[in-house]
């Protein structure tokens, strides 16, 4: 099987957790305008997993992303990295936005180097580790320009540099690739696979897409309509085998069928609620 | 790399010399616009080759303006020279203007940054902003006497609330994304605001100190209206009691000039430093 159900918050994967949500919960608002938008949400991530979170829109996967980055607080439950409760954001998680988090007036070499100079590194040597970081990226011949001369596909790529070079517990990217075309995404989707399996990064990555879930991610965890929860979570071996034509293979096909039966019926959920709205 | 992103950097080429091709374009229908006025006002007046359509004393000719100008320059105006009109014209103006960009930059950045200091300050600001300045001309008078101060500050009336709320304005509109960016890079506050909260205000207050030029302009006219016998807007008043209607547009070409220049100087200050400006 490439693919089996699991349960991912057992005590035995929460005792040997890097990352451990328990009972996390966030309500917007108060009152008769109160939005709920995660229920409560038990979730363990150990060292070295690639997690993927898909669900249907409005789920609460971002708001999650956005507590485990520290920018939001929860409204009740506790997240956990390494021992240490979460209390606003810190250089030990990097984040991958979207687009549009690069700034736009420095060099791409000085955003990459913006990390390790706040941390602490001697602009030198800061220069020197992003001048690395971005050769890895493919980007060495693009260092002394400004992010927006750049395609999205190069700036997403500085974006993982910039995370990158920080050298994170824990990398959180929420729907990285979500706004380039078919072609760039696929790439850089093959990219971050050989860059997890090099590294072991610990990686917490939210997509619309149960092909790039399929195809990167060791756990898979399918949310609920709002308020979201978990409602299933998979052990996923797709992202082991060093096949890159693996999306084409019949067990890729059942897979992708079991998760999308799964989300459907959310997916309606969630319609339902916004044309109540 | 990918041969998509190869062709995007063709693109990028591309835009870069058709760019320079339209900014060439652009230049030459400014100078036309310049020119065709010229031609008009020429055209009007008759330039002594024909019945002028328009009579001096309402509209002299670009000649005519530019004699007077020589013999304002020669003789000077009401016992002052030439220069020194303009040079107490633009002192008032000058010391008004970098006043408020020093005052006001720094203290509508605070007001973004800082929830208590908008609680108690932009209340004030924004209840003084909407009321006339010109009516206050006579109380300014009177507290600040008919000396410079009082018109420093009457030319100051408009621009500094202007400045500070364009500057606030920045901070409050910079993207969460990037501050957000920043502090799980590791940033504390103090990067935050030098290296990422500065930088992407810097577009949006150029465009509130150019802005305040055309007002700090019109608030020179205002200051030397009364109680003063010096400046280039007196000049042009003044002479306009005794119909020199070409004085009078001499002072006006003066007026004009400063300002359109300082406006120039300004953006050119603008595309230097913020080379990103449109790209958010
Ligand atoms: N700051 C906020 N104030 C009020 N409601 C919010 C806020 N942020 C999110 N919400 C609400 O919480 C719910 C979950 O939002 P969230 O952005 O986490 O969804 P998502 O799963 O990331 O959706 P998508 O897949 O479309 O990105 C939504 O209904 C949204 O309207
Ligand atoms: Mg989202």
């Amino acid at each position: 099987m490439m693919i089996e159900r699991i349960e991912l918050a057992t005590p035995d994967r929460r005792a040997g957790s890097k990352l451990n949500l328990e009972g996390l919960t966030k309500t917007f608002g108060a009152g008769a305008e109160a939005v709920q938008a995660l229920a409560p949400t038990d979730i363990a991530v150990t060292e070295g997993e690639f997690l993927a979170i898909v669900g249907p829109s409005g789920c609460g996967k971002t708001t999650l992303l956005n507590i485990v980055a520290g920018f939001e607080t929860p409204s009740g439950g506790c997240a956990v990295l390494d021992g240490r409760p979460i209390e606003g954001p810190g250089s030990e998680r990097g984040v991958v936005f979207q687009q549009g988090a690069l700034f736009n007036w420095m060099s791409v070499l000085e955003n990459v180097a913006f990390g390790p100079r706040a941390c602490g590194v001697a602009p030198d040597a800061a220069r020197e580790s992003a001048q690395a970081m971005l050769e890895k990226v493919g980007l060495g011949g693009f260092v002394e320009n400004y992010p927006y001369q750049l395609s999205g596909g190069m700036q997403q790529r500085v974006g993982i540099a910039r995370a990158l070079v920080n050298d994170p517990a824990i990398l959180l990217m929420d729907e990285p690739f979500a706004a380039l075309d078919q072609q760039t995404r696929e790439l850089l989707q093959e990219e971050v696979r050989g860059m997890w399996r090099e590294t072991g990064k610990t990686v917490l990555w939210i997509t619309h897409s149960i092909e790039e879930a399929l195809f990167l991610a060791s756990h898979i965890v399918v949310m609920t309509a709002r308020p979201g929860r978990v409602k299933a979570a998979f052990r996923c071996r797709f992202s082991e085998s060093p096949d890159l034509l693996v999306a084409s293979t019949p067990e890729f096909t059942a897979a992708k069928r079991e998760i999308l039966g799964l989300l459907r019926s959310e997916s309606e959920a969630a319609q339902r609620q916004e044309s109540m709205i | 790399m990918s041969r998509t992103d190869i062709l995007a950097e063709g693109e990028a080429y591309d835009a870069g010399t058709t760019e320079r091709k339209a900014t060439r374009r652009d230049r030459w229908l400014t100078g036309t616009t310049f020119l065709a006025f010229f031609l008009v006002w020429v055209g009007v007046t008759g330039a002594g080759h024909w019945p002028p359509l328009i009579r001096p004393i309402f509209l002299p000719s670009p000649l005519a303006v530019w004699q007077a100008f020589l013999a304002l320059l020669e003789h000077g105006y009401q016992g002052n020279s030439l220069w020194y009109h303009v040079g107490i014209s633009f002192y008032r103006f000058a010391f008004a203007f970098s006043s408020c960009v020093l005052i006001g930059v720094p203290l509508g950045l605070l007001l973004g940054m800082n929830r208590t200091a908008r609680a108690i300050l932009e209340p004030p600001i924004q209840a003084i902003r909407p009321i006339p300045k010109l009516a206050l001309l006579p109380l300014f008078l009177i507290w600040f006497g008919i000396g410079n101060t009082s018109k420093i500050i009457i030319i100051a009336a408009p621009v500094f609330p202007l400045i500070v709320i364009a500057a606030m304005q920045a901070v409050r509109s910079v993207s969460t994304k990037k501050i957000q960016a920043a502090r799980c890079l590791g940033a504390g506050n103090w990067t935050v605001f030098s290296r990422v909260v500065l930088p992407a205000c810097l577009p949006g207050i150029f465009t509130g100190i150019r802005m305040a030029i055309s007002i700090a302009v019109t608030m020179l006219v205002a200051a030397e209206l009364t109680a003063t016998s010096d400046g280039i807007a007196w000049m042009s008043l003044t002479a306009a009691e005794f119909l020199s209607t070409d004085i009078v547009l001499v002072g006006v070409v003066i007026m004009a000039v400063l300002g359109f220049s300082l406006d120039r100087m300004i953006r050119a200050i603008e595309l230097r430093i913020v080379h990103w400006s449109g790209h958010e």
